[in-house]
């Protein structure tokens, strides 16, 4: 091989280290600062320049999840624990409920290939497009008079704009990759679609139901501003209770970073367990 | 080979059994019709958002006023603003994100892995995060740009420097999702056609800006498509961090509308704001849309 070559075989490996470097550091290292904040104790987190060797501690752990009762009902330690309960039972309601209306919705436009199923599918897409507000102020006022507002039925109803129009399309996507001979033969059998989609679909597609349900659970888990107008005292998620308790005290970093670190488990944790599917189902549930 | 035979099974199923499969999810989803025109009523009344009783429809006046507010005009030109400087620079870094990602090696589903965690903090957490990294004194953003000779930022804290931090932020979270639908693109392309290219003697860098990247502009539009939706109607962050400050300078469209309906309880000029935003949405998206759905048609006719 000549010389000149190798050279630049070399350079453009140099380069390709470089990149990934440069790209590694601009995503992990929020993360990884944060991280290292939640471990810190407040004279290690005040320190300039900023520490990155200190003997690490679980002080803000404990005290954001265990803290003070006074201070926790005058609203300067989050409720955490409370508030991740109602983001478990609002967002995992919400997929609950999304899954079991989208796996048939899915199914039927993955299997019908008409302009008119292509149209239905923009109209999923579109729901992205809207600003949540002009929903949501409304309904702001739609359940204050129903008693809907700031209860677990109304949050879980709210997020299947979110959870619902995601689960479709990811969903969709997966159910076209199934080669529709499989189902052919129990169609020859006599089977019904309902049959055909609980007993041959359902189960093929079962890696793409999880991924579509992970994903939809971030999602609706991250959101704040459905909590911000529609949840009061009682069902206040996680994104708004940290909002609200952190804002405003700037010194407060280190149980707002052990904070941040509990509410993005459930991400963190998905991403490590499910990191294939993840990917997949946000390609697909972007691009097809 | 012989004409495949449009059968049932090639055009799937009956229209009934379809709308019947459909109809739940469509039916969930269209019951968020009712808020929504409600809503557009609402913005022609003077409707309070706490105090009962008492509301007047006053026509057009909440639009009228709005033209002549000038903090209207300033929220108007921070959301294109901010959506313009997102798709501008996620957009190539997305693209150099997703190149790097797309060379084969050892370590690249490692890296793969590593794209998609800033996708699963929740904005606000992200907004509060790199509020604490942009502390103007003690911040370890600063400290780190000390090394590269680059003066303390007043970051989100400066009126002149606020946009540009709350767009670093956004850029941070969502370059990700950039990056993964190129990905895909990428990805869509044969291995044969890169191979004969490379055949033929054309350098890595030809083969990206000759093959590669004329072949992505389905992709791209996409991405242009998810970006600037959401970049319209951004809030989370901007209200982790700023809250429309200082001085108006971070104030888009979308946190007006928060602020008009719950600082100022004036529902009905809350949701006139809210549906010129809408109308701004569904025009720019619209468009992108259709100009993606040109594209797709397109490349199916080929």
């Amino acid at each position: 091989m000549p010389a000149d070559l190798s050279l630049r075989a070399l350079r453009g490996h140099a380069l390709l280290a470089l990149g990934y470097v440069a790209f590694a550091f601009f995503v992990l290292f929020p993360i990884v600062w944060i991280f290292l904040m939640s471990l810190k104790s407040f004279g290690d987190i005040i320190a300039y320049p900023p520490r990155f060797l200190f003997t690490p501690t679980l002080e803000n752990y404990v005290e954001v999840l265990f803290g003070g009762e006074a201070e926790r009902a005058a609203g300067e330690i989050p409720d955490l624990l409370r508030f991740l309960m109602n983001s478990v039972i609002i967002s995992g309601g919400a997929v609950l409920v999304s899954i079991v209306l989208a796996v048939p919705a899915a199914y039927a436009l993955a299997r019908r290939r008409t302009g008119g199923a292509r149209n239905i599918q923009f109209t999923f897409l579109s729901f992205r497009f809207a600003p949540e507000l002009s929903i949501i102020l409304p309904l702001y006022v739609i359940y204050t008079r129903t008693g809907l507002y700031d209860t677990y039925a109304g949050m879980i109803l709210v997020h299947q704009l979110i959870t619902l129009p995601l689960s479709v399309l990811i969903l969709a996507s997966f159910f076209r990759d199934i080669p529709h001979e499989i189902e052919e033969a129990a169609r020859v059998d006599g089977a019904n679609v309902l049959r055909i989609l609980v007993s041959i679909v359902v189960p093929i597609a079962r890696p793409g139901i999880a991924s579509a349900m992970i994903i939809a659970f971030i999602f609706s888990w991250n959101n704040l501003i459905f909590g911000l107008v529609l949840a009061g005292g009682a069902t206040r998620p996680v994104t708004m209770g940290i909002l609200q308790s952190m804002t405003f005290d700037q010194i407060k970093w280190g149980l707002m970073a052990a904070s941040a670190m509990v509410s993005a488990l459930p991400g963190m944790v998905a991403a490590i367990l499910f990191q294939r599917q993840i990917t997949r189902g946000l390609t697909l549930g972007a691009v097809k | 080979m012989p004409p495949r035979r449009k059968d049932a099974s090639e055009n799937g199923l009956a229209r009934g059994t379809f709308l019947l499969l459909l109809a739940p999810a469509l039916i969930l989803l269209f019951l968020s019709l009712y808020p929504f025109l409600s809503g557009l009523y609402t913005s022609l009344t003077d409707q309070k958002l706490y105090a009962a009783g008492g509301t007047r429809f006053v026509g057009f006046a909440n639009f009228v006023r709005l033209a002549g507010t000038p903090l209207f005009w300033t929220a108007l030109g921070n959301t294109l603003s901010y959506t313009a400087l997102v798709v501008a620079i996620q957009l190539p870094l997305g693209l150099a994100f997703a190149l790097l990602l797309d060379v084969p090696g050892r370590l690249q589903s490692f890296f793969r892995s590593v794209l998609v965690l800033p996708l699963l903090i929740p904005p606000v957490v992200a907004g509060l995060m790199w509020k604490t990294m942009m502390q103007p004194q003690q911040g370890v953003l600063n400290y780190l740009l000390s090394f590269l000779g680059i003066d303390p930022q007043p970051w989100l804290a400066n009126p002149a420097t606020a946009m540009i931090s709350v767009v670093l932020i956004d850029t941070w979270l969502f370059t990700p999702l950039a990056a993964i639908i190129l990905l895909a693109g990428l990805q869509s392309i044969s291995v044969e056609l890169t191979e004969a290219a490379r055949v033929d003697g054309a350098s890595p860098w030809q083969i990206v800006r000759r093959i590669k990247l004329p072949l992505l502009g389905p992709y791209v539009l996409l991405v242009a498509l998810f970006r600037v939706s959401d970049a319209l109607k951004s809030l989370e962050i901007i209200y982790a961090t700023t809250r429309g400050g200082p001085l108006n300078a971070t104030r888009t469209l979308h946190v007006m509308a928060y602020e008009e309906a719950y600082r100022w309880s004036n529902l009905g000029r809350a949701m006139a704001i809210v549906f010129v935003l809408w109308a701004l949405c569904y025009a720019i998206s619209g468009t992108l849309l259709a100009l993606w759905q040109r594209q797709e048609a397109r490349r199916y006719a080929r």
